[in-house]
């Protein structure tokens, strides 16, 4: 799952960080996703992973790092 | 000057709540005496009126304190986005010509240590007082600079004033509101919240640093502390709209939302709009040289997905016309900011007769602007001004690069992001123009795409071909 959030978040959010050097609990927020990102990167994985993510987790401590997504993702249901 | 109205709410209603952070709060009586003491240990300085002080402090109680002292002395005042990598941060003290970097705690390694203040260490006293025309600078803010560098706005006491005393009379801002606070020092917008709010005798309320990344915390911030109005960005705005549970947290207290900075998409403003039926909503719009220069009150029946909302009515006493050939949106009036600050000097950025040529495509339909896009160069990524010049100045100078040109592509989160095409010696490759860039320019300010070409696409003329570089980057996704 983690890859397919990086390949996500570095195509389509994030452009100027090497995905090759990012670490999983390296600061996505500080890298650079904010507001506008975040609710697109919701909306793929809630697509992608057949989740709900609820509104009142979305919090720096879930979305901060590709390391603390994919545990909420997991956290919501997701079995694969 | 600027600060006329709050002093006299600081002898009106000393104890009243000025500011709140976190647990902190700081009553006008406490925040006149912090400013103070900052403006008496800057005079011990030596800052003269009208020299630039640095405030290497985030925004909050202190910051904010900070500010008003280098006020009180007369000096004005330089923030800093503490976000930006060293080698900008460097340049901007340079530039700007600062004698004093107020912040908290040691002097960061980088800079040279006699310039510090810690606030820590500033010891209570009363300053000097000091005599300030209105023509004085407040403040310098940087943007990013088409000249390749980043470039301070200088605003003088005057024109601050001009736009925050009407936007206090068209909120109708009183001692009861309570206004909530995001806005960086470094943006305009924060001259609403320091000096329309405080200014009005409310208080201010700084909304804590990572509920802007909690919607759901920050809409349940937003009613606990009964917050009356917010000036803020349409990302944030939209967030909140989708994001932040609104329909089990009635904002009862809300009366006004602003929002300015970038183009609120419709069909989230509609949403908004319905999320809070009791909330008046103002859409603000100018450039950093002009502030506010136009504003519409959002007409909800008149809200259409399809289409953009105007920008509305001239503000705060500006003249508006609209140059008929280019459709150049040209600015005069009290809200103009006094002009570049270039070698230690205002240089002025107007025509002979006091107008401003804004670089914004603008249109007017039954005595309504509106707004429709950049002429320039220039774009907006994030909310942030990008000079794809500065870009371009900082690849031009690495060895191994041989020509460069950046352009805006869109972006469905940032709306625009800078895209980079080079021109590159055999040996070089993106890799290294990427770990430059990491180092000398903001998040914000990274290209999203790269493209290595044989040569730069030129018209017949030798001028470079823009519309042929964006279907370069087009074709490459």
């Amino acid at each position: 799952m983690k890859d397919v959030l990086k390949s996500f978040i570095f195509a389509e959010l994030i452009y100027h960080e090497d995905p090759a050097t990012f670490g999983d609990e390296d600061n996505l927020l500080d890298a650079g996703l904010d507001s506008m990102g975040i609710m697109r990167l919701i909306m793929f994985a809630e697509k992608e992973f057949g989740v709900t993510l609820p509104d009142t987790e979305i919090e720096p401590d879930n979305v901060g790092s590709l390391k603390s997504l994919e545990s909420w993702i997991r956290r919501s249901g997701y079995t694969g | 000057m600027l600060l006329t109205p709050f002093l006299h709410q600081c002898q009106q209603q000393p104890d009243s709540l000025a500011l709140q952070e976190q647990d902190r709060r700081v009553s006008y009586r406490q925040l006149l005496q912090r400013a103070q003491t900052i403006a008496a240990a800057l005079q011990a300085k030596g800052i003269q009126p009208g020299q630039p002080v640095a405030i290497h402090i985030d925004r909050g109680i202190d910051a904010a304190s900070a500010l008003f002292g280098v006020l009180l002395a007369g000096a004005c005042y330089v923030p800093l986005d503490l976000k930006n990598p060293i080698a900008r941060l460097s340049f901007i003290i340079a530039d700007a010509q600062v004698c004093v970097v107020i912040g908290s705690g040691s002097a960061p390694h980088w800079l040279d240590s006699d310039l510090w203040l810690d606030i820590a260490s500033c010891n209570e006293a009363t300053p000097a007082t000091v005599e300030i025309p209105a023509e004085s600078l407040a403040a310098i803010l940087y943007t990013s600079g088409s000249t390749g560098q980043p470039r301070g706005v200088a605003i003088s006491h005057r024109t601050i004033a001009a736009f925050t005393t009407w936007a206090s009379d068209l909120l109708d801002l009183t001692p009861a509101d309570r206004i909530a606070s995001s806005a960086p020092l470094f943006f305009d917008l924060s001259t609403f919240d320091l000096y329309s709010v405080l200014g009005a005798g409310a208080s201010l309320h700084f909304i804590p640093a990572g509920l802007t990344m909690a919607p759901a915390r920050l809409s349940a911030w937003l009613s606990e502390q009964a917050i009356s109005g917010w000036y803020t960005v349409p990302s944030l705005l939209a967030f909140l709209t989708y994001k932040g549970n609104l329909a089990q947290t009635p904002l009862a207290s809300l009366r006004f939302l602003i929002f300015a900075g970038e183009v609120f998409p419709t069909p989230a403003l509609i949403d908004l709009a319905a999320s809070l039926p009791q909330t008046a909503l103002y859409n603000f719009f100018g450039p950093t040289e002009t502030n506010v220069c136009c504003y519409w009150p959002v007409e909800r029946d008149r809200l259409i997905a399809e289409q953009t909302i105007p920008i509305g009515q001239p503000a705060a006493g500006c003249e508006l016309q609209i140059d008929a050939e280019s459709g150049e949106l040209w600015v005069h009036g009290p809200t103009l900011a006094s002009g570049y600050w270039r070698d230690g000097r205002v240089q002025s950025f107007m025509n002979a007769d006091g107008w401003y040529a804004t670089g914004d495509r603008a249109s007017i339909e039954q005595n309504e602007y509106r707004f429709h896009g950049r002429l320039g160069r220039m774009l907006k990524s994030s909310g942030y001004r990008v000079e794809p010049a500065e870009i371009e100045a900082i690849v031009n100078a690495i060895p191994g690069v041989k020509a460069c040109a950046v352009i805006g592509i869109d972006d469905p989160t940032a709306g625009q992001r800078p895209a980079l095409a080079m021109v590159l010696e055999p040996e070089m490759t993106i890799g290294e123009i990427r770990k430059v860039l990491s180092r000398q320019l903001p998040a914000y300010m990274q290209p999203s795409r790269y493209l290595v070409l044989d040569e730069l696409p030129r018209l017949a003329n030798e001028k470079l071909d823009f519309q042929q570089l964006k279907n370069l980057f087009e074709t490459q996704l």
